[in-house]
């Protein structure tokens, strides 16, 4: 069984989707949302394997959903436009899979051809997620997961990242949020321009650091605006001052 | 702010009116707005049949010059002594008629030289080249003119030796033609800027009328795609209601289609087609937005834009209805206040950031009304906590019936 996903702010788009793949046989429908907050928090919840995202929805876009998404982890994603040639563009140029409104049954029926065959290709995700990521501007605002909800916080007022087992600590100057990423991948969204690893499992923006002190054998403290001081491991070191040199 | 019209639209229900609340009248007429007649008065007020004027008062100018002229060799030759009355008028009557010819000979063969008004050397140069001509042809002309009149009267005309009297009026007709052409050149060269001047204004009025048809309404290709979507989806779950949506969309194309951007049509169509439009993306938003009509009854009959308020309620369903998951009020208000026909589009619910970013369509919108009315119109847009207010005042104008 394939478990499908479906957000579109209008009810009669969804219902139309969920009618078509419900007479596969082979796809559920595990979640029907109606705006982008409520498919990210359904994707992170449902875990599908395929999504069928609107781009033009309220909250977030689908674009900036995707944009979210975790590259490895990341559903199968379909994006679904009415009129976007430049999203529609990079979608060819990277082989993602797209619906254009208003589609057939007979298309829609090619590119779940294609899901069912390429189910596995982690290739396939990596792209749609890639492709979103540089369409948007995921890069200044992360999603985070909060008592059920979903917050959007800024870039900027992130300080420093952390790393544990699984999952992220994201520290702002006031609070933290827990998010199940890998910190390649997180660091790979935020951009490397503005964070970098201090040591192998903690990265810190680089605009957050107020000093820097050096210690024995080549380690730093890291001294950030909101007091707290953090280690900078000496194999991070050149990658961290060529950046301030910057 | 406080609405004084009357609501004579309660809530729109998007389930139950099949009809429109403002129906199409029988006659459309559309009202232009005044730029053709602005180009007929411009042409008329804006000289070029009064281009024959300048030349009548040089004409007139001449004229007296010549009177003045004989009346003072008339009196100098009394006052000299002479008797013979005829002796002056025959001097000066012969000189000034072949300097008339010249005149008119300038006039009729200078013409082609009017290119170079705006090259006053080249001008001066091109008509100096001809004098010598003149000044041979005039001497000639003029004392074979004295010796035939003296000789019919059986007299002989005495003057002094041809060389001498070459260069005399040689020194003569060149002290007359230069000032005179520069009396000409100025005449030329004021008609010239009139006729700059009507040609500049025309090409203003052009330029309006192409900055306004590029202007010219649309319905953006989003909308129509999403429409179409929506129908198509529809088609499967709830075939009247598809049917109904695909009636009001080929409605509202009409309309669209049959406007201009520099048209003016009474409000009743203007609030007919919005209506129309707001039919289209209830049935799409059904589910998450209230519209309202706070519409006077005796503004429908007002002269506006075509599709001036499409725009207007396309940003309040975009950024209010779009973009937030609580449900959302429109409303849409027209009302008089004295000189001022007020159209107001209002959206609650707004999740947008302080500052409002003005789109193509809002944009388009102000310019239409730059054009259109000056600076008489204006189109503000605020916001106040979760209200979008965008507000058009228009100076009123009466659609004529």
């Amino acid at each position: 069984m394939i478990r499908a996903l479906v957000a579109d702010d209008e009810w009669a788009a969804r219902a139309k989707l969920q009618m078509w793949l419900a007479e596969q046989g082979d796809i559920e429908v595990v979640a029907q949302c109606v705006d982008g907050f409520d498919a990210a928090a359904a994707i992170e919840r449902e875990k599908p394997d395929v999504a069928f995202l609107d781009i033009q929805m309220s909250g977030l876009t689908g674009l900036e959903v995707a944009a979210q998404l975790e590259n490895s982890g990341a559903p199968l994603i379909v994006f679904v436009t009415a009129f976007n040639q430049h999203a529609v563009q990079a979608f060819e140029l990277s082989a993602v899979d797209y619906l254009l409104k208003p589609y057939d049954k007979e298309r829609l029926l090619r590119t779940l051809a294609r899901i069912r065959t390429r189910t596995l290709d982690r290739a396939a995700r990596s792209n749609a997620v890639a492709t979103a990521r540089a369409q948007t501007s995921s890069g200044e605002r992360l999603l985070v997961p909060e008592n059920g909800q979903l917050l959007l916080i800024d870039r900027d007022s992130i300080e420093w990242i952390e790393a544990d087992d699984n999952y992220i600590h994201v520290h702002t100057a006031q609070r933290s949020y827990l998010l199940r990423r890998t910190l390649q991948d997180l660091l790979c969204q935020l951009g490397e321009q503005q964070f970098v690893r201090i040591h192998k499992s903690a990265a810190v923006n680089v605009s957050a650091i107020a000093a820097l002190a050096p210690l024995f054998k080549g380690d730093h403290d890291v001294q950030l605006r909101s007091g707290r001081t953090l280690r900078l491991s000496r194999r991070y070191k050149n990658a961290l001052f060529d950046l301030m040199r910057r | 702010m406080p609405v004084s019209g009357r609501p004579t639209h309660p809530v729109y229900d998007p389930g139950c009116p099949n009809g429109n609340s403002f129906p199409a009248r029988p006659h459309k007429m559309p009202l232009m707005i005044t730029s053709q007649t602005d180009v007929q008065t411009s042409e008329t007020a804006i000289p070029r049949g009064r281009s024959w004027l300048p030349g009548a008062v040089l004409y007139v100018i001449w004229g007296f010059c010549c009177a003045l002229m004989i009346t003072v060799a008339v009196i100098d030759y009394f006052h000299d002594g002479g008797r013979h009355w005829w002796e002056p008028v025959v001097w000066e009557g012969s000189s000034m008629l072949f300097v008339t010819g010249l005149l008119i000979a300038q006039r009729c063969l200078g013409k082609r030289y009017s290119v170079y008004v705006e090259q006053p050397a080249r001008w001066f140069g091109h008509h100096l080249k001809w004098l010598p001509l003149a000044v041979v042809l005039f001497t000639v002309l003029v004392y074979g003119t004295r010796n035939g009149i003296y000789a019919l009267l059986g007299e002989t005309y005495r003057h002094r030796s041809w060389d001498s009297a070459f260069t005399y009026e040689a020194i003569k007709v060149t002290l007359f033609v230069c000032p005179w052409l520069g009396v000409i050149f100025s005449f030329e060269s004021y008609v010239h800027m009139q006729e700059q001047q009507r040609r500049v204004l025309t090409m203003q009025r052009s330029l309006a009328e192409a900055r306004l048809a590029q202007l010219a309404v649309q319905l953006r290709p989003h909308f129509f795609f999403n429409v179409l979507n929506t129908i198509s989806a529809l088609m499967q779950l709830d075939v009247a209601r598809a049917d109904r949506l695909l009636s009001r969309l080929g409605d509202l194309l009409r309309g669209s289609l049959e406007s201009t951007a520099q048209e003016l049509v009474p409000l009743r169509e203007e609030m007919r087609l919005l209506e129309l439009y707001a039919q289209v993306m209830l049935e799409r938003f059904a589910d998450r937005a209230t519209l309202q009509w706070q519409v006077d009854e005796n503004v429908l009959t007002a002269a506006v834009p075509a599709f001036l308020l499409q725009p207007l309620l396309e940003n309040a369903f975009k950024h209010g209805v779009e973009r937030t998951r609580v449900r959302v009020r429109v409303e849409v208000v027209a009302r008089r206040e004295a000189g001022t026909l007020i159209l107001i589009v209002r959206n609650t619910g707004s999740g947008l950031p302080e500052d409002i970013r003005e789109g193509v369509g809002l944009r388009n919108c102000r310019e239409r009304l730059q054009v259109i009315y000056g600076d008489a119109a204006v189109l503000t847009l605020r916001q106040g906590g979760e209200v979008v207010d965008a507000s058009i005042h228009l100076p009123w104008r009466e659609q004529p019936a």
